[in-house]
This record gives C-alpha cells, structure tokens and sequence, in this order.
C-alpha cells in the first residue's frame, strides 16, 4: 500500500522519468521544479551588501559574472572562462573588456557596457560614499571605469594590476542594471534583485523563501528548471524528513555527525566539498591588556605547537578534510602550493613545554572568544585544544558567547575567525596581504590583534607589485615567514560545505558554495 | 467606573512605556547591530558608515528619544537588515501565528478543559491518574523535544506528514500537536485544582439535595464557579498568541512572529524587535483587560463591587 506522500512522489517522478536526459532547450511548462531546503537565507541579496555564503550559495543562478571559474575542466577553478566579458586584453595599467552582446536582464533590457561600468564604478562600490561600501575592499587601484563602447568598457588601475579578470570572477563582477537599480535604491535591489542569470527572482521573503523562475531568454538557452524554491528549514531533523520523504529535492548543511546516518537512506546522495575557506583563531599579540601573556611570540609559538590539529580534524570531520600544516601553502594555489613546505611550528609537546618555560607566562587565565555556533565544530575542537594547551602548562578559557560584537569586546586574548582564500583565485593574495595588511580590519579596527611588523610590511609591497610569477612566489615566500615569526594566528581546517540531494539528480557542487541549476553544474538523469 | 477605567488606561500606559525603555535598554546593551548586519570582515571605516546610515552615531539619549515617539505615533521603522518597513514584515507574519495559534489554542482548550473535569470527577481513580500523569508528560515534555520526535516518526519513518513549512492543512497538524500538548496539560491540571475546590462547597451538596441532577450540578453550578482561574490562564495564553510560538515555529520553519522574532534577535535588527516587543506587549496588555472584563461577567459580586 502507498502513503500519501508516496502517490504524490510517484507522479513527480512519472513526471521526471519524461524528462530524462538534457533538457537546456525545453518548454517551461514541462520541466521539473526543485525545491531545496536550506539553513538560512540572508536577508538582502545585493551583490555586495548581500555577501554571505548562504547567499553566495544563490546568487549565481541570477546574476552573472563578467569572467567565469571553470571547475568542471579544473577542480581548482583556475581555468577561467568567458561569462559577460568575452575577451579582455591587459595594457599598462588598463584593461579593455569586451561584453557578449544580446544578453538581457530579467526586465527585459539588454546589458550594455554602461551597466558594467555602473557596477564596478565609484558611487556604487569604491568612492566616498558607495551604495555598497564594501566594494573597497574588492577594488583596491581602481582609479576609472569607463565605457569605450556599446559592448566595450576599460578599468584603470593605480599599476598594472594582473589580477582585475580574477577579481571579476568574485562578488564584484556579478552585473546589475543601472536603470532598474538607480530607480529603487540599493536596498529595494536587495528585495528583488535583477541579473542576467538563468533564473529570474519572483519571490523573495527574507526569513522564509525565495522563489525563482527560469528565464528563458538567458543568453545561453532556458535553464533546466521551471522554478526553484529554496525554502529556509532551520532544523536538520525537518530537511532531513523532507529529503527522504521527497519533499525536498535538495538540503544543505548537513552536521558531520549525521552525514553517516543521511547516506543510510536509499536514493540520497551526499556531495561534500572542501571550501575555500578556513576557520582560524588570531591571538592577541598587543599589550592591550597591558598584562597581557601573549605578546611574547614564544607563548604563541608554543601554543601551535601543542595542538595535534590532524588528530582533532580525523575526529571532528572523519578525514573529509585536512589541516593546512603550513599557514597560506593552500592546495587551491596551484603553482604557488608546495607539498613540500618546512613545517615551522610541527605538533611536538616537548617542544611546546620547552618554549612556554622560556617565557615569563605563570598559568594565568588566556580569554579565547568564540562566536556561538558560527563554524561547524569550532566549539567542540576549542575543547580539545584547550585540554591540549593545560597539557603544556597553558590555561585557557573558552568564552562562548552570542555575536561577534561581544567577541570583539576587550579584555581576549584570542579570538575565532575565518578567513577565505578565493578573492584572486590561484594567488595568496587574500588571506595573506588583504586579510592582515594594513588595511584589513584585524590591523585597523578597534578590536585588532595585531600590527603588522614593519619587516611584514616591507614584504607585503614587494608582494603587491610583483606581476611576473617568480618575483610574486618569491615575495609570497618572503611575506608567509614574516608573517608566520610574529604567528597572529592559527589555521585550523579547511572549510567543508555540504549537501545531500535525491536519486535523478547529476550535481556538481563548487568550492566557493555556489550550488549552480544549470549548465554542466547540473542534469536531470 | 470612570475612576476605575482612568485608572486601567494608566497602569496601560505605565506598562507599554516599561516596555519600550526596556527593550531599548537591553538591545543597546546586547551587541552592536552594526558589526552583526556588515560582518566580521567588515573594516572600520564601512562600520562608521552603515552607524550614519542608520543613525545609530546619534548620542542614545537622542536615539531613546526618537524611539518612543516614534512607537508613540505608531511608527516602526525600517528593517536593518532588509531595508523593509517594520510593520509591513510584521503584518505578513502574523496570520500564520495566528492560525497556528488559535488552532492549537482551541484544540487545547477542548481536551484540557473536560480532561480536567473528567479526572476531578473521578478524584483518585485510576482514570484520575491517567489523566494527570498525561498531563503532567504533556507540559513536562519540551517541545523542541516533541517536535523533532514528531518529524522522525511521521515525516521520516512513515511518511504521513510533511516535515516542516506551510501549503496544506496536512502542514498545520504536527507544529499544531506539538504546541497544544503544554498548554492542554496545564489547563487540565488548573481545570481539575479549580473543580475539585468547587465541589465541596455547600451550594453544590444544597442543589444535589433539591434534587438538581448530577451532569447540571457539575455543568451549571460547578464549573462557572470554577471558572475563573481557568479564563485568567486561558486569558494570560491568548495574549502570548501573538508572540508566536518560537521553539515550535523554529522546528517546522513556519513562517510566524515566533520565528521572525529569532531572526530579527540573532541579527541585532532593532527595529524589528522593538516592534514585536511593543506588538506582543500590547496584546498581552489587552487580553489582561478582556480577563479583568470577564471576571466582571462571570462573577456578579465582582461587578457590584466595581
């Protein structure tokens, strides 16, 4: 006998089962709808006021990059693609961009070079007062953005910048619509946002759903499904039900500890994927508070060293990702990664217990600020560390608390943080100069950890200005050790992001969280 | 009677303002809702930017100030997270609490109150222990506990429900389950408490020896005497309708007050909270005053007295 849910699934999939194979061509009419299961959705989906990795997770299936990342020839993505921009050509300080023509925006109105140029433009991202004012930080040398052309527009750097194509596979190089977005205002655009993507957004209510609909004049033919609803289901237990019962037909954010038990069920599949992006922790190398144990870099070192990560991850994660043994020697850089980097600061408690008596450190209390249930697992590897750290004479506390802004309340001496490694794909650019320099908030802001020391400094502009790959891989080198005799920090893992979906589904999920309904990202089998 | 209604407008007004000061207080006190709407990421100089934007580098007497006229004259605000007018996110959450609400609501109050009644009867049978043990199990068991049980075995295992969310009538039965299983456990506690008193009082022993039948003496003479601990709790419960059920509302992603009032809280959305404090405070307020009213039609000596 059938349940109810059963008849219900057996006409979906009678449905489906018409639609095998490759359907980019097919009537909107006859083509499946997807409904997907998430933990959160943000609340605005603007490009840039927009950043978060739920959105990240979406936003490609509306908008469109001017240049693309290819990961289906290169797992690492550090094959790029034409998207928008087919041709780009690199003079001096310029680059000359030239978009595909006939794209439309899901108004109805063509994309020309005056709506790329808007988007990357100072009164939007990088002037004095930008709708998006966290385009600076993506858009650092941009001293002009103009059209040429219908189809052609340049960007001029303050020097040669090799990297804008790279830069435009990010946040900043997804195209709004000057018109609709000066009209309504950039918060408005973050409630209904338009783009050239496969998929038109009809619905949008922050905190519940949002529902988007294929847009069948999307420059590269209709997209394969007829409407996604990506449907925010707070509690696991619920997506999990949704999924096997066939509500769902995919749900994201699956604990660890339950990923064993979801692949249990017949028909779902789990998809994991390691993200370009690493939970880490700053210690608080200034003398604020005044008293305050950690300044001493041989403290820092020995607390490294008194950390046996590879242990923590195999238990947290069950070997599905890995500790970079190296700060910044990430695999995701390709010709800058080197397996064979010296380990500095291996796990060795002799070691550890033979720095910290170096130090002046008597066991007073260290004050580690963690953000509650911000990073999977974080919480519990904090328990182990700090169990490993008393092993060594090291007292430290684990402060859980609610927001970041509590985390950044002094007195700490360490803090949870994340740091992600795609903004220039193939190049330690982000984590290693953006992230701590002397423009990043973990140098600047109130609550910094550090500052940058000037044998750092000198490194970093050698780094900023190298454009040949030696000279870049040399100062690289020269920066990482600058950076790693001070050790502000520690990198814990590498992000995992997951997802499980049903049988009929052929998925390729993306390192940066995009989960892409279309092209070779995803088929109906 | 004037002295009486000056009086309840005042202590109103004395209510709603407590609120408002403290929901302000508490929220400037909890976390900075800047740094919570531009990330961690977010440098100094884009911090300083969004606090103009949204006034928030206002001096907090101003920002008080401007906060309780602007409640004062009804307006709400604007979203920080989304941009959107406060009330109009509010508005669109409420019908599903309110249906989610008044349907567990109900339910309760028809199996809480006659099991209630039932088990007083009965004092000390078997049937009287059932009842009460129920009870207790009922508002005993937390209802995130109850809830995600219910999804596991009728969602996951047999496949009869759907898990979470909203569409059918199909979608409304487990959070509806879930959230009246407390509320009918505690009115059949106070429903037996507030009989069992009644049914000793001489009025009851003097109509049972007029010859006044047994179902009439526990129906017309008992349980209005009974009532009014029962409507003062069944009153306090409709104006905590409003405030949504958040455990409940999280468990099944159903898109109420509840949930929003989650949300809105994590994100440090002021706006937001501040009016679904004031929203929740006034509808608690105002189910007090229909209670105060009810006492007034229940009991004739309360009435006269007033």
């Amino acid at each position: 006998m059938f349940t109810r849910r059963e008849v219900g699934s057996l006409i979906l999939g009678a449905g489906a089962l018409s639609m095998v194979g490759s359907l980019p061509k097919a009537n909107a009419a006859d083509r499946p709808s997807l409904t997907i299961a998430v933990d959160n959705l943000w609340a605005n989906m603007a490009t840039i006021n927009g950043i978060s990795t739920t959105s990240r997770r979406i936003f490609p299936n509306f908008y469109d990059n001017l240049v693309d990342r290819d990961y289906i020839k290169d797992e690492n993505g550090l094959i790029f693609a034409p998207k928008l921009a087919t041709k780009w050509e690199q003079n001096g300080n310029v680059w000359k961009f030239t978009l595909r023509e006939g794209v439309k925006f899901h108004d109805g109105t063509e994309m020309t070079a005056e709506d790329a140029v808007f988007t990357l433009s100072p009164e939007r991202l990088w002037g004095a007062k930008p709708f998006e004012p966290r385009g600076k930080t993506f858009t650092a040398g941009f001293k002009r953005v103009e059209a040429t052309g219908k189809y052609t527009f340049e960007i001029e750097t303050d020097r040669p910048d090799p990297n804008i194509p790279s830069k435009l596979t990010g946040y900043i190089g997804f195209v709004v619509p000057k018109k609709y977005y000066m009209e309504v205002g950039v918060d408005a655009f973050g409630q209904k946002p338009i783009g050239t993507g496969p998929y038109k957004v009809t619905t949008f209510r922050s905190g519940e759903i949002m529902v988007l609909e294929a847009f069948d004049d999307y420059w590269d033919g209709p997209p394969p499904v007829k409407q996604i609803s990506w449907k925010i289901v707070p509690e696991f237990a619920a997506r999990m039900a949704g999924l096997v019962s066939k509500e769902f037909d995919f749900i994201v954010n699956i604990p660890t500890d339950q990923e064993a038990a979801l692949e249990k069920y017949q028909g779902v599949t789990l998809k994991r994927v390691l993200a370009d992006n690493y939970p880490a922790l700053a210690f608080n190398t200034r003398p604020d508070p005044e008293d305050n144990p950690l300044v001493d870099p041989n403290l820092r070192y020995a607390m490294v060293q008194a950390i046996d990560m590879n242990a923590i991850v195999q238990a947290l994660f069950n070997g599905t990702t890995e500790h970079p043994a190296v700060p910044f020697n990430f695999t995701e850089y390709g010709k800058f990664y080197d397996p064979k980097a010296p380990v500095k600061l291996p796990y060795d408690v002799a070691a550890a217990k033979a720095l910290v008596a170096k130090t002046q450190y008597k066991g007073e209390k260290l004050l580690w600020h963690i953000t509650r249930q911000y990073y999977p697992n974080y919480e519990a590897a904090a328990e182990i560390m700090v169990e490993q750290w008393r092993e060594v004479g090291i007292n430290v506390e684990a402060q859980i608390l609610d927001n970041f802004e509590l985390v950044y309340r002094r007195p700490y001496h360490l803090m949870n943080m994340s740091m992600s490694s795609d903004f220039i794909p193939g190049d330690p650019y982000q984590p290693l100069w953006l992230d701590w320099g002397p423009t990043a908030s973990r140098s600047t802001a109130t609550w910094k950890t550090w500052d940058p020391t000037p044998e750092y400094l000198a490194a970093g502009k050698k780094f900023d200005e190298a454009i040949e790959f030696e000279d870049r891989k040399k100062a690289y080198l020269e920066l990482s050790d600058a950076w790693q005799k001070v050790t502000p920090g520690y990198y814990m893992w590498k992000s995992v992001y997951n997802c499980a979906h049903r049988a009929g589904i052929q998925f390729k999920f993306k390192p940066n969280g995009e989960m892409r309904i279309y092209g070779d990202y995803f088929k109906f089998v | 009677m004037t002295r009486f209604w000056v009086l309840k407008i005042l202590r109103t007004v004395l209510t709603l303002w407590f609120v408002v000061t403290f929901a302000f207080v508490v929220l400037r006190t909890s976390g900075d809702p800047v740094v919570a709407l531009v990330g961690a990421d977010a440098t100094p100089e884009e911090v300083e930017q969004f606090r103009q934007l949204w006034r928030l580098d206002d001096p907090l007497w101003v920002q008080y100030f401007r906060y309780v006229f602007q409640m004062a004259t009804g307006q709400f605000g604007i979203s920080y997270r989304d941009g959107r007018e406060v009330l109009d996110i509010i508005v669109e959450r409420v019908p599903w609490t309110l249906m989610l609400g008044l349907f567990s609501y109900i339910g309760a109050i028809l199996i809480g109150v006659p099991a209630g009644i039932v088990a007083a009867i009965k004092r000390g049978s078997t049937f009287d222990n059932l009842i009460m043990a129920t009870a207790v199990f009922g508002f005993a068991l937390p209802n995130f506990f109850l809830g995600i049980l219910m999804i596991l075995l009728f969602s996951l295992s047999l496949q009869w429900l759907p898990s979470s969310g909203t569409g059918t009538v199909w979608h409304l039965i487990m959070p509806a389950i879930t959230l009246a299983t407390f509320t009918a456990g505690t009115l059949a506690r106070f429903t037996r408490s507030a009989m069992l008193e009644v049914l000793d009082k001489l009025y009851i022993r003097a109509a049972a020896a007029k010859g006044v039948g047994y179902w009439k003496r526990i129906i017309f003479h008992a349980l209005p005497n009974a009532s009014i601990p029962l409507v003062t709790i069944i009153g306090l419960n409709l104006g905590e309708l409003i405030g949504g059920a958040i455990v409940v509302e999280t468990v099944f992603a159903w898109p109420g007050v509840g949930r929003l009032l989650v949300t809105a809280v994590s994100s440090r959305d002021l706006a937001v909270v501040q009016g679904l404090v004031l929203i929740m405070a006034v509808t608690m307020v105002l189910a007090n005053l229909v209670v105060d009213l009810l006492y007034g039609l229940l009991d004739p000596r309360i009435r006269v007295q007033n």
